[in-house]
């Protein structure tokens, strides 16, 4: 029975790898050329922005919150990588994005944290904000950058690995490394995790919660500078209904919507199962309506394993059933 | 189907229920006729609260029996019992805020016609009650924006509509004025004439003398004496709820020999709930905090520490004057902690490993700011772990598979392994089983010995006075006296009791002194 019930915790903790491994083998099989190293690369450099942005929205996520704004936010962001870099180098034009994504963040983050409004309403209000700025800079139009260097980033590759994979990789594991080993990472699934425990214990919960939405704005910046240096240009109707490609790859992998649990890795592994499917689907000809169906369906149901035992408490215990202690 | 004459609302017969260690309730038998209104007293922790969730089908009882208006309850039914007629209002109201009064009147009995709410009806309703209790609040009025005494009365409402005739009232002055008491204490004499039993739950004694007809008065979940409310005074019924508990052994241990240099000083302390004048607490001391159920024990707690709005006050820190903590995090800076009173929901990350919730907080300090592992954790959280008897192997166990006293060892733990002066401790005891107790109490001891200052609370008014170097007494959010080493649990719920505004009934602690020892 022990180890019975010790496989099924292990499984329930690891059963995304599982499945990710099933799915690349499955398709692998079906369709060869998925395996192929051009392949594979290709889909690095598709899913870096959604990867980048997961990465912000898994640290948002564990505190208990949520942040609807980030498409809004990688596209204002791509817009203004491409309208500064009309004129300026990529550097300056790389830098301005992001620094916008933080500030947007910032704002998200006091609006959550010292106003108190309820993250889901707060983010939701601040998209269509973001949105219309967005709108207003561009005046619906495109912003098309003509100066090579710029295409770099999005375009061209290191021994092989298009630059936009390499940057996605270096940032998983700073961003897995930060949540798991620092202080500051404990922090986020402290007050994740307990909010009132937290604030008595000393943690100033507000800065952390706050600092969370300056990251998953600074990773909008990151997405969408890439977005525009692939396309070498940036419109305002980048960002549509991405934000739930990047709470699907969060959520898929196992990171628990309430807060206290996940991890970046979890995040990467989402990502390779999204990624994976969609991209089976194109290689198997399924239609792209076809193809929604099954993600929504996929959602629905990593969230229903996940939150299986909650959703049916166990009577006559007082004490709470033993909680997983893995991230 | 009805076993007794009809003139018995209540009867509960040799009723008991055991919880683990504990009888809360033991062989009690009461009566409560209709028309009248029954007092019921009792200090905290003597069983009143079991008893009428007993009566209301909130909790199962182990022996006994229990007959409401005929109908013989099975114990742990809500529904059952409503249906014979109880109706608890329960000190935290039970209304919903976002509603308006009347559906909040109505709750889950909506006149309706054909699936349809009648609104007709509906409103003809509420007028008809609403005049019985003289409520003056509009139908529509969002529930939330009313009064506490208002609220009380649509819950009292709630009763009448659903034509429930055993009204149980748990503490229905505590946040009441003068005014509203008088006006509610009207509406109870009103019921009782239409032949309405009222069970009256109250600490507050003037209150219960004044609209009951009998007082039954509980100790140690057991009834000492039932008497008709005209042959009892206030303080006749102090006398029968202390009884002879606890008189003869108990008292706060003499003053220690040297006390130490001062640790933390509060002067004119005003807060919303909150007052103290002056307060002195000094290194090597326990100090606690003595008060009935809902004195405001814990609100004085987290208004030192930050977690409550001050209003005005100033506190001194080893004789410097400090700012007053504007947060938790400010207090911890300052040198002051609290280990809340609510383990699993202000104290611990159930799900994190022990040793991760002592670090919880201070985890740069504890493990360094870049490489925080359980293994690391682990090792820094040992000494002060091993300082609460924490058993080392748990460390790394998740905090919520412990028992409540290995959780209250954890928090007290957080508290040691950071330089912290003063500690307050609110509730340490609370739900832990008698073998922790003693291990608290003697790590409490310890700590004060090795200088530490120790501000501490328990609603086990024995348990302060036994283990306190002296006592503050709270009632009504006031800090109302400060009582000496020596003082005993009955000077104790003097105080309480009279609130401090009957100065001259307390008698000086010295005299106990002689009873006590």
């Amino acid at each position: 029975m022990i180890l019975l019930s010790h496989i099924t915790g292990t499984l329930r903790q690891f059963g995304v790898v599982v499945a990710l491994i099933v799915l690349v083998a499955v398709i692998g099989v079906a369709q060869p050329t998925f395996l192929t190293l051009p392949n594979q690369m290709n889909i690095l450099s598709q899913w870096a922005p959604v990867a980048i942005m997961g990465i912000g929205m898994t640290y948002v996520v564990i505190t208990g919150g949520f942040d609807l704004s980030i498409g809004a936010t990688y596209a204002l962001c791509a817009v203004v990588a491409a309208a500064v870099g009309q004129v300026q180098s990529p550097i300056v034009a790389f830098a301005s994005a992001i620094i916008v994504g933080a500030v947007v963040g910032l704002f998200n983050g006091v609006i959550v944290t010292a106003l108190r409004v309820n993250p889901f309403i707060a983010t939701l209000g601040s998209s269509l904000v973001i949105a219309g700025v967005t709108l207003i800079i561009t005046g619906n139009k495109a912003f098309v950058v003509s100066f090579a260097p710029f295409t770099t980033l999005g375009r061209d590759r290191l021994a092989g690995i298009p630059y936009s994979g390499v940057l996605m990789i270096v940032l998983f594991i700073i961003g897995g490394l930060v949540l798991a080993y620092t202080a500051y990472g404990q922090s986020i699934y402290a007050v994740g995790g307990n909010a009132e425990a937290s604030r008595l214990a000393g943690i100033r919960t507000g800065p952390v919660v706050a600092s969370t939405y300056v990251i998953a704005g600074i990773s909008a910046g990151i997405a969408g500078i890439i977005t525009a240096s692939q396309l070498s240009s940036a419109q305002a109707s980048l960002g549509a209904n991405l934000v739930f490609d990047v709470l699907t790859v969060v959520i898929v992998g196992g990171t628990v919507l309430g807060g206290g649990k996940g991890a970046i890795w979890r995040t990467a592994v989402g990502v390779g199962i999204l990624a994976t499917l969609q991209n089976g689907f194109n290689l198997l000809d399924i239609d792209a309506y076809y193809q929604n169906v099954i993600k929504g369906l996929i959602i629905i149901a990593a969230l229903a394993t996940v939150d299986w035992r909650s959703m049916f408490p166990r009577r006559r215990t007082s004490e709470p059933s033993p909680p997983r202690t893995t991230h | 189907m009805s076993t007794t004459t009809p003139s018995v609302a209540l009867r509960v017969d040799g009723l008991s229920k055991n919880y683990p260690g504990v009888a809360a309730l033991r062989d009690v038998s009461l009566t409560v006729l209709e028309g009248e209104v029954h007092g019921l007293v009792g200090e905290n922790g003597a069983g009143k609260s079991t008893l009428m969730k007993a009566v209301a089908g909130a909790i199962a009882f182990d022996g006994g029996r229990l007959e409401v208006r005929g109908t013989v309850l099975a114990g742990g039914d809500p529904r059952q019992a409503a249906n014979a007629g109880v109706a608890m209002i329960y000190q935290e109201l039970t209304i919903v805020p976002e509603m308006s009064a009347v559906a909040n009147v109505m709750l889950g009995r909506m006149p309706t016609v054909g699936g349809v709410v009648n609104r007709a009806a509906l409103h003809s309703t509420y007028k008809t009650v609403a005049a019985r209790v003289a409520c003056s609040v509009p139908a529509r009025a969002r529930a939330g924006d009313l009064s506490t005494a208002q609220q009380q009365q649509l819950e009292i409402m709630r009763a009448l509509v659903s034509n429930r005739r055993l009204v149980i009232m748990d503490e229905p002055t505590a946040s009441l004025g003068p005014e509203d008491i008088e006006r509610l204490h009207r509406i109870i004499t009103d019921l009782k004439s239409s032949g309405h039993s009222i069970i009256y739950v109250s600490h507050d004694l003037d209150a219960v003398l004044d609209v009951c007809d009998r007082v039954t008065v509980l100790r140690e979940g057991a009834v000492v004496v039932s008497r008709p409310a005209s042959e009892w005074t206030t303080g006749t019924l102090i006398e029968a709820m202390l009884g002879g508990v606890s008189l003869s052994g108990h008292g706060t241990r003499a003053a220690r020999g040297e006390r130490g240099a001062s640790a933390l000083t509060i002067d004119e302390l005003h807060a919303p709930g909150v007052a103290l004048d002056h307060f002195d607490l000094r290194h090597g001391e326990i100090v606690g905090i003595a008060g009935l159920v809902g004195s405001g024990r814990s609100r004085l707690l987290r208004t030192v520490i930050g977690d409550l709005p001050l209003s005005s006050g100033s506190m001194t820190r080893d004789g410097y004057s400090v700012d007053w903590p504007r947060s938790p995090h400010a207090a911890w800076r300052a040198g002051i902690a609290l280990a809340p009173e609510d383990r699993k929901r202000q104290g611990l990350v159930l799900g994190q490993p022990s040793a991760w919730n002592i670090g919880l907080g201070w985890f740069a300090r504890a493990a360094g700011a870049f490489t925080v592992r359980l293994p690391r954790l682990t090792a820094w959280a040992r000494p002060s772990s091993d300082r609460v008897a924490f058993a080392p192997d748990r460390l790394s166990a998740p905090a919520g598979t412990l028992s409540g006293g290995n959780q209250q060892k954890l928090v007290l733990a957080r508290l040691l392994a950071r330089p912290v002066d003063v500690i307050l401790l609110d509730e340490p005891t609370r739900g832990i089983d008698i073998g922790a107790k003693a291990q608290i109490f003697e790590t409490m001891r310890a700590l004060a010995d090795n200088g530490l200052a120790i501000l501490w609370s328990s609603s086990e008014i024995d348990e302060v006075v036994e283990h306190s170097d002296r006592i503050l007494v709270v009632a009504g959010g006031r800090v109302v006296t400060e009582l000496p080493a020596g003082s005993s649990t009955r000077d104790v719920l003097t105080w309480s009791f009279s609130g401090g505004t009957v100065t001259a009934e307390p008698t000086p602690a010295t005299s106990h002194r002689e009873d006590a020892s």
